[in-house]
This record gives C-alpha cells, structure tokens and sequence, in this order.
C-alpha cells in the first residue's frame, strides 16, 4: 500500500476502516508543518481518515467532530512533531483563517494542522488537498489526493 | 451565598446573581442574551462575530443584571465564569471580564467547566434543589447532550461525577444540526428536524440504533447521519416533498432517542441509580423528555428522573454559577482570591479529563 501512495494520488476505499488505514499510512509521510485541506461532503469519510491519521501519529485520544468546537488540539509526540490541530470549518462562513485562530498553527513545523471543509476558507499556499468523494457503493469511497503529497514523500 | 455568573462559551451571552445555600436557592436575575438572530443569515456561528457581540453586551448585561437583582458588588462572596469547553474568542470575553472584576473588587473567582454546568442545571428549581442535599437521590445517571457533546455520567452527588463514556464521533445535537442540512432547514437546524418529526411517521425508515446492542457507554452518531444521508439520496431532489422530510425527521428522531434512553437506562441498572438526570440543549427536545418519562414510569417508577426548566437548557449562567457554588460545598477557599492571576480560557476543557 505505501509503494501505491507514492506514485499514484488517488485510492477506492471498500469501508470506512480501510479510510482509516489509509489515514493511518499518510500519517507516517509527515513531518511537522503540513497543512492537510480534507474536501468532502457529509459522510464522506473526512473525520474516519482523520482518526487513522491520528492514529499514525501515536495519538491515544479519539478524534472526535470538531464541528461544535470548531478548533481541537491533540498532543504528539512523533519525530519533531508536537501537535495535531484539527479544525472544522462546517458552521463558518467563508473566513479568514485569522478569524478562528489557526495562524498560530500554521507553518509551525512542529505542527500537522488538519482542516476540514477547508473550502470554505482562504488556505495557505502549501496545502495538501484530500478529497473524499461518495461512491455508488455506499461503503465505498473514491480519495484523492494533491501531487503536493507524492512530491514531498520522495 | 451571592453568586456572580458569567457565561460566554458560544453565542449566547448570559449573567446571573444566585443566592444560594444547601438548603435554598434564589435566582435573584438572570440575562441571557442570545446572537442567534445574528449568526443565522450565515448559517452558522462566526467566532469574530460572537466575540465582539459578547464585548459589547456584557457589561450593559452585567449593570442590568446587578439592578434587577438589587445587588451591590460588595455584597457578591464568590465570582463564577464559564472558563470552558467553548469557542476560544467567545470564552475570553466571560473570563477576561471575570477576572478584571474579580481584581478590581477584590472578589474571589472561580473557572467553571460549561459542562459541569449542564450536569447542575437540573436542580435549578426549588423543588428539585430539595433533592439535591438528600442521600437517598443519589447516585444518577446524568446524560448530557448538546450540539458539542454526548456524554454519560455516574455522579454519586453533586459535585462528583465519573465518565462512563461518550460519543466517538459526533455529538447528537451535531447530528440533528447535520440532518438539518441535508434536508435545507433553516439554521439552527436541530429545533427545525424535532418540529417537522411531529408531522412524520417515527417507523417509516428503518435507521441503525448505533452501538445500542454494544457494551459500554459510548456512542456514535456518524453511521446514523450517512443512514439519513443514504435514504434521502434514494429521492430524487423534486420527490422530496413535505411528506417525506417529515418522515425522515421522524425515523432520525427516533433513532437518536432510543440510543440515548437505551445507554442511559442501561448505566441506571448497573449502577443502582436512583436519580436519572437528563441536561444540555438537546434536552429541550420535548420527543425525548415523553419518552424518557414513559419508560422510566414503566421500567423503574422508584428512580427521579430530572430534566432542567426550558430555559436551563440551553446555555446560561445559572448554571454555572450554581456548579462554581456546590464545587467546594458552598465554601470559598482563599486561594480563589489571587485565581484571577492564573485563570485562562480553555476551549477544548473537558470535563472528564481532570
């Protein structure tokens, strides 16, 4: 799977726990200061990839829906990494990132800051974009992702 | 004792005086103001928004406030402000507010946990603060849901509780709001799905219970979502009509209900509680409240089961004031006097996690 990852930069996912998975070797690709923009619709598995992606970063808590909170932190303690941000952008309307906080976040290079709805707001130039897409099998789903990553991993 | 309270978390901005003891409270003056009206034309909460609203209404709400209750600020023994979970630039405003007061009038202050708060809000009523000193209402079950959180709770009195579990995914509050949306309701979507559900038929569609039949006290909204997701993609955008909206609020309304009374029931029996609490802003939820109240007449008619007054339900500064109150039993540690010195807000507080 992480031969796959490397050179092609989209995936069907056949249940929500191979999202996870897939969460889960995406993580071990980061270093501190990514920026990952999860673009999908209701249920299309934004917050499951995330939880594996946690996962791979060491992480013990469970990822919950940040979209009542709009911003939560988790520790890390991974290479240089120290923090995982998670932020939902579901209840903003379309924002400057400086209103809900996040400059703080970003390009810190010991920080992963993972937005989702992320088109709702103004991104930063560097962002990998993920995007989750339904499938006609409703356990399925189609993810893509931005040659940003394939780049960077080699 | 005079309680000052002061809650900002979200978009409602709230103040109160509570006189209270163990045995009688006095709600003196209660403000709420609500941003609701504010937020709703972009469908969702703006935290620069809410901040600035909150600057501007707390202190006319907090001379309101002192007025309605005849109180001067000499008079107040303890300051409690809501110090999180909330939204970083709502918290602030409270806090910051709080503990300007605090130095200014030399008064102690005390951070309060929002959720502490739900869990107290029951008791907010004379008859019900009666039952709140007796040995024999404890221990309760208090489940609490709002649009940020789902959690069961074993307290043993009022100001001791232990997590028995909580949502892994979405919050049920989180999960009418999200229906709401496939469905174009209005914002706030949640009250929007319940009003429909009247007209619907609960059994039309048969939608999971997640993790109802699984040990344990967790939860998990997020397959229940894609269920109604899936079922309304089934529709054609132009066959989805009154009818089928209906339904479809009905048979999600009931679903959520009876993961949330079979959890709950379930900690009831294990734990031999003898007092069901039920708080947050998802208890307004009158669906819920029937339910709750048939079963347990049926299942358990010895157990109280108590729900907040309507307007406990959503965010307010009784509550938290009340919580800050029971937190050292009406006591007031000296250390509270220089806390305003430490105190930060904290937006992602859980109250578990102490």
């Amino acid at each position: 799977m992480n031969k796959k990852l490397k050179t092609q930069n989209n995936i069907i996912t056949k249940n929500s726990k191979a999202t996870e998975n897939l969460g889960q070797l995406m993580a071990k690709e980061l270093n501190g200061g990514e920026t990952l923009a999860l673009l999908g619709n209701l249920g299309a598995g934004k917050t499951t990839f995330l939880k594996g992606l946690a996962k791979g970063l060491g992480i013990k808590q469970t990822i919950t829906s940040p979209t009542f909170v709009l911003i939560k932190v988790y520790p890390v303690k991974k290479k240089n990494i120290k923090q995982l941000v998670h932020v939902d952008c579901y209840r903003l309307p379309a924002l400057e990132l400086m209103a809900i906080g996040l400059n703080d976040y970003l390009n810190d290079p010991h920080t992963i800051v993972a937005i989702e709805w992320a088109n709702k707001i103004k991104l930063p130039p560097k962002t990998i974009a993920i995007k989750f897409l339904h499938h006609k099998n409703p356990n399925q789903r189609t993810i893509t992702w931005s040659k940003k990553f394939n780049k960077k991993v080699y | 004792m005079i309680i000052l309270g002061i809650e900002t978390s979200c978009d409602e901005t709230s103040l109160v005086i509570l006189k209270a003891n163990k045995a009688k409270i006095d709600l003196k003056a209660l403000t709420i103001s609500s941003q609701t009206k504010l937020h709703a034309p972009w469908g969702g909460v703006v935290p620069e928004l809410a901040a600035r609203q909150h600057t501007e209404n707390i202190i006319p709400l907090l001379q309101e406030t002192l007025a309605k209750a005849k109180i001067k600020p000499a008079q107040i023994d303890l300051i409690t402000v809501t110090q999180g979970p909330g939204l970083i630039t709502a918290l602030q405003v409270g806090v910051e507010t709080a503990k300007t007061l605090s130095a200014a009038w030399q008064k102690p202050i005390l951070g309060v946990n929002h959720i502490a708060g739900h869990l107290v809000s029951p008791f907010l009523s004379s008859s019900r603060w009666t039952l709140a000193n007796k040995k024999t209402t404890w221990p309760a079950i208090a489940l609490v849901v709002s649009g940020g959180h789902t959690e069961i709770y074993l307290m043993r009195s009022l100001n001791n509780w232990k997590l028995l579990g909580k949502t892994l995914d979405d919050a049920v509050g989180e999960a009418f709001d999200k229906v709401a949306r496939m469905l174009n309701l209005p914002y706030p979507g949640g009250p929007q799905v319940a009003k429909l559900a009247q007209q619907g038929d609960a059994k039309y569609f048969d939608l999971p219970r997640p993790l109802l039949k699984k040990p344990g006290y967790d939860f998990s909204f997020s397959g229940l979502k894609t269920a109604v997701l899936y079922t309304l993609q089934k529709y054609k955008p132009v066959a989805r009509g009154e009818e089928l909206v209906a339904n479809i609020c009905a048979s999600f309304q009931q679903a959520a209900i009876d993961v949330l009374i079979g959890k709950t029931l379930k900690a009831a029996v294990e734990f031999k509680a003898r007092t069901i609490i039920v708080g947050g802003g998802v208890s307004a939820n009158q669906k819920l409240r029937q339910q709750f109240q048939k079963i347990v007449k049926e299942k358990m008619p010895k157990v109280n089961l108590l729900f907040p007054d309507l307007k406990f339900t959503g965010d307010n500064a009784a509550m938290v004031a009340l919580a800050g109150a029971v937190q050292n039993n009406f006591k007031v540690p000296k250390k509270l006097i220089n806390n305003w010195q430490h105190m930060q807000a904290n937006a992602n507080w859980e109250l578990w996690d102490d």
